[in-house]
């Protein structure tokens, strides 16, 4: 298997949405391709040494998500229908869930809606200049 | 395949009671796992689920059905103190188990004995006791039972060896074995356990899904410009465990809607509020800890 999976069961955050958010990460990075088929149930259990039904309840999410479609029998693979679409939610599933952390710290220690604005458009310039 | 149910189980040995009214549900297939303080009951527990000690009162149902001979050739159980004889070899363990139980494996058996690098020809007597248990659990392993009780199944093993039990135990889940196990490791409950029960003084403290309580209990910390803060009722709301509060700090434990407490110490003036994840090792410490700190916080609520 090409995918590289780690999980942090000393987290506060439940394993099986840290499993989540590394399936996601993968699609939307090109990691796990379209198509590709993800390790099975027991197989991830086993490499991770975290509980089987910890991985089949993340799974389960994967495809109410539309990242991923199990066909009995044959195992779980990334979605192949629509592909760019499922690359791009799971980029914005994990981003989401990145800056949601970072307003609500920012939140925390007295910042107000304006400060935070300016210091994400500040970020986004930043980075996208650099980048081109 | 199989359920086990314990039912308003009570155990008392002369004037002291280890178990006081436990149930416990473990569905089938699942790995349960079994946390409390020394004598908190746990081996009390199993031993009664499996008849060596008598219960006062309670029952405990396998797939609904109460213990009985046959049944003991559906359950393993790895004990806490090594059941070994000591003038024994290895082999002759395993010769032992073969007639005793139609489903042992031998040579399952002795591909695990291998896997821990033990030598069956050794007697009992010279194993260490990492090995002893390496030995009981790698028996149990290969009655491919449809239950498995393991009482401390990785204590004494290095940790090589802890991370090889706990995938044969995930192994064996995934093959459809319902399991309970107490460990006082938590970090091992945390990966294989799908649902935690933790007992202290022969009580049920806490149960739930490892990833529910995770995701459902949560520190909410703020700070007050000073100490004289009321909490408005905060801290007598069902979904507060319990409220400490330390000069101008307070942290509450919510057991569900943290962000919504998260607004609530806003609006009553706190700053810096935040949540805090809470690891499987913090929720039972919190568990099996005296919340005194919580009389406090609620007389102050009210003035």
């Amino acid at each position: 298997m090409p995918v590289v999976l780690t999980v942090d069961p000393r987290s506060g955050v439940p394993i099986y949405l840290q499993v989540i958010e590394q399936v996601k990460r993968s699609v939307a990075i090109g990691v796990l391709a379209a198509g590709e088929q993800l390790p099975t149930v027991k197989q991830l259990a086993l490499d991770l040494t975290i509980n089987p039904n910890t991985v089949a309840k993340a799974y389960r999410e994967l495809e109410r998500d539309g990242v991923i479609e199990t066909s009995p029998g044959r195992g779980s693979f990334v979605k192949s229908n629509g592909v760019k679409d499922t690359t791009k939610a799971a980029a914005m599933d994990v981003a989401r869930d990145a800056i949601d952390g970072v307003v609500r710290e920012a939140k925390s220690i007295g910042l107000g809606a304006e400060d935070i604005r300016s210091l994400a458009n500040a970020a986004i310039d930043r980075w996208f200049r650099e980048a081109e | 395949m199989s359920t086990i149910s314990i039912e308003n189980l009570r155990k008392t040995y002369g004037r002291y009671t280890a178990i006081d009214g436990l149930s416990v549900a473990i569905p089938e297939g699942c790995v349960f796992g079994l946390l409390g303080p020394n004598g908190a009951g746990k081996t009390t527990t199993f031993k009664c689920m499996l008849g060596l000690a008598r219960a006062d009162s309670g029952t405990v149902l396998y797939d609904g059905k109460p213990l009985e001979p046959s049944t003991f050739e559906r359950i393993a159980y790895v004990p806490e103190r090594s059941v070994l004889y000591d003038w024994m070899t290895v082999a002759e363990h395993v010769e032992m188990q073969r007639r005793a139980y139609t489903k042992f494996s031998v040579q399952r058996a002795n591909e695990l004995l291998a896997q821990f690098s033990i030598d069956p020809h050794k007697k009992a007597r010279a194993l260490s006791k990492g090995m002893r248990t390496a030995t009981m659990v790698a028996l149990a392993i290969a009655r491919e039972a449809d239950m498995l009780i393991l009482d401390e199944p990785t204590s004494g093993l290095d940790p090589i060896n802890q991370r090889h039990v706990l995938n044969l135990m995930i192994n064996e889940s995934a093959r459809g074995a319902t399991i309970i196990f107490s460990s006082h490791q938590i970090g091992q409950v945390e990966r294989a356990a799908e649902r935690i029960a933790v007992i202290d003084k022969g009580h049920l403290a806490l149960e739930g899904a490892v990833d529910d309580l995770k995701a459902d209990r949560k520190i909410v910390e703020g700070i007050f410009p000073d100490e004289s803060y009321a909490l408005n009722g905060v801290a007598n709301d069902p979904r507060i465990a319990r409220a400490d509060r330390s000069g101008r700090i307070v942290r509450l434990l919510t057991t569900d809607g943290a962000p919504e407490f998260v607004n609530k110490l806003e609006a009553m003036g706190a700053s810096g509020v935040r949540i805090v994840d809470l690891n499987l090792e913090d929720i039972f410490l919190y568990a099996v800890s005296p919340s005194d700190a919580t009389a406090d916080v609620v007389e102050g609520a009210g003035s």
